[in-house]
């Protein structure tokens, strides 16, 4: 499903963030990504969102050679990925349930699609009831899961999530990544940037260290001793 | 499958321009007055046109006989004209049909009779040469009989200088004016996308493809183009009307185009150089959304 081969990537300013970064993924894995700040990890995400183009090496995702793939078709790629932030990311003027219809508006859904399904993509994250909520109105962690709601509207393969307990209460932070999880068992592959080691250990998932833009641990079952 | 609503880019496409209140209306402003002179150009030199078209063929000299010659001496002049070089065609118009058509264009000639008429035979004789015309309008003063040569080459002349003088002017506003109106669209534009970065950016995360989203931006360009387009029409109109019925009661021998002939030119003329405008402007300022 994705496939890293001796990534480089080199920023504008010459910063080296990644230095020959080699990850294999498969369909239906859960992997938590986690380094000391500057390791690269964010960079891994914008690699995969094509937000950013490698240096050398090769990326693909899905099928899809991200380096040879021209601009124009970036907009279908990112489709089949869902994205999730730190910081939400939602319209403060839009209601849940418009800020996750959104996600369906751009890429053209059929109103009556959207009316169908974001109610059960709601469900899913167990925000049933809020759907005429404005995000100022409900708790950090049911906004990111507005926000984990709207990485699923358009039924991607994969969800990518940067930090998404950064900024939310520790002791809600335990229901985001369950539900990470759980949309993991529905058959999506999910990756998760992290820096909450009590939460890695806890789930004992895949776990890839990467450090100065490097893997320097890549193992199963839990934090590092 | 795939069904956009082309009312949800026109819906976001207002709510820029309300969002943006003072640049939009300064926007508009400054590409309506933009318009209005260039419009206000195009009609100078089209009334001009229609004077110099009004002259007659400017390759025509008009001499006048003697009020009192006889039948035998206007037929001799007439000849002794036609054995001159450079001469392309003469015609030789009665003192009868003179009278005519001066009835025929003014009204102080409703009074004359055919018995005192004032008016001379003459003849209108076309040339070849517009360089030898000098030495022609010298060869027919030579010739006896005749008292006036009407040569209007000066005038001619002096009309098409004129003209070349305010087309000079009107390319150079309307290079000017262009780049103005198309600037100041384009920064309305930037300040409507950075005021939705946020929007554009999650959208761009969910897999919006560039023309979803720039879409509407054009859409306010091409709003402020024809919203423009129409008050510089209304401007135009009272300004011209204005002008016209100046010219009518002052200068009545400058002849002048009414507004009603030429509204329909001017307002799609306005829409179209407003929404070409309002396009240009707003796809510079996207050039880094449609790229990538
Ligand atoms: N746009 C950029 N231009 C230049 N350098 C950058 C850019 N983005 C990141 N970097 C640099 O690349 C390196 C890796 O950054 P990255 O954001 O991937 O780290 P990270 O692991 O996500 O860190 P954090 O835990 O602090 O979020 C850092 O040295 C950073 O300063
Ligand atoms: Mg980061």
């Amino acid at each position: 499903m994705i496939d890293f081969v001796n990534v480089k990537k080199a920023y504008p300013n010459g910063t080296m963030a990644l230095k020959g970064v080699n990850l294999h993924i498969d369909e239906g894995e859960f992997v938590f990504i986690v380094g000391h700040s500057g390791a690269g990890k964010t960079t891994i995400m914008k690699l995969l969102l094509r937000e950013e183009k490698i240096s050398s090496g090769q990326l693909i995702v899905g099928g899809h050679d991200l380096a040879a793939m021209s601009n124009y078709k970036v907009p279908y790629y990112r489709r089949e990925l869902g994205v999730v932030f730190q910081d939400f990311r939602l319209f403060p003027k839009k209601t849940v349930f418009e800020n996750v219809a959104f996600a369906m508006e751009v890429v053209g859904t059929p109103r009556k699609k959207i009316v169908r399904r974001v109610p059960a993509i709601l469900n899913t994250v167990n925000l049933a009831g809020k759907q005429d909520s404005f995000p100022n109105e409900i708790s950090g962690g049911e906004q990111q899961r507005v926000a984990l709601a709207r990485a699923l509207a358009n039924n991607p393969k994969i969800i990518i999530a940067d930090e998404p307990t950064g900024n939310i209460d520790p002791k809600m932070s335990l229901e985001i990544m369950s539900l990470l999880m759980k949309i993991n068992k529905l058959g999506k592959t999910v990756i998760v940037v992290t820096h909450e080691k009590n939460l890695v250990d806890y789930y004992k998932q895949r776990v890839v260290m990467l450090k100065d833009g490097l893997i320097v641990e890549d193992h199963v079952g839990g934090m590092f001793q | 499958m795939k069904r956009y609503n082309i009312f949800y880019f026109i819906g976001q496409a207002f709510a820029g321009l309300w969002r943006n209140g003072v640049m939009s209306f300064a926007s508009v402003a400054v590409l309506m007055s933009c318009l209005v002179v260039i419009g206000g150009f195009s009609l100078i030199v089209k009334n001009i046109d229609l004077n110099l078209e009004q002259f007659g063929n400017l390759n025509e000299i008009v001499v006048f006989c003697n009020t009192e010659a006889t039948e035998e001496e206007i037929v001799a002049v007439g000849e002794q004209i036609g054995k001159l070089d450079n001469i392309a065609s003469i015609r030789r118009i009665t003192k009868a049909e003179g009278l005519a058509q001066m009835k025929a264009e003014y009204d102080v000639y409703d009074d004359v009779s055919e018995e005192n008429n004032p008016l001379p035979d003459s003849y209108e004789i076309t040339y070849v040469d517009t360089e030898k015309v000098g030495e022609l309008d010298y060869q027919l003063h030579q010739i006896e009989g005749i008292t006036k040569v009407n040569n209007r080459l000066d005038l001619a002349t002096s009309i098409e200088s004129v003209k070349s003088g305010v087309m000079l002017i009107f390319v150079w506003f309307l290079a000017i004016l262009s780049v103005v109106s198309v600037f100041i669209i384009i920064n309305t534009i930037k300040l409507s996308v950075f005021a939705r970065r946020h929007e554009i950016s999650i959208m761009r995360y969910v897999g919006a493809t560039s023309w979803f989203i720039t879409l509407p931006f054009i859409f306010e360009g091409i709003i402020i183009g024809l919203f423009s387009s129409v008050i510089a029409y209304f401007a135009e109109w009272y300004i011209y009307s204005y002008i016209e019925t100046m010219v009518m009661a002052d200068l009545q021998m400058i002849s002048i185009l009414t507004f009603a002939e030429i509204k329909n030119t001017v307002l799609f003329g306005f829409m179209g150089l407003g929404v070409v405008a309002g396009i240009i402007g707003s796809s510079i300022s996207l050039s880094k959304y449609l790229k990538s």
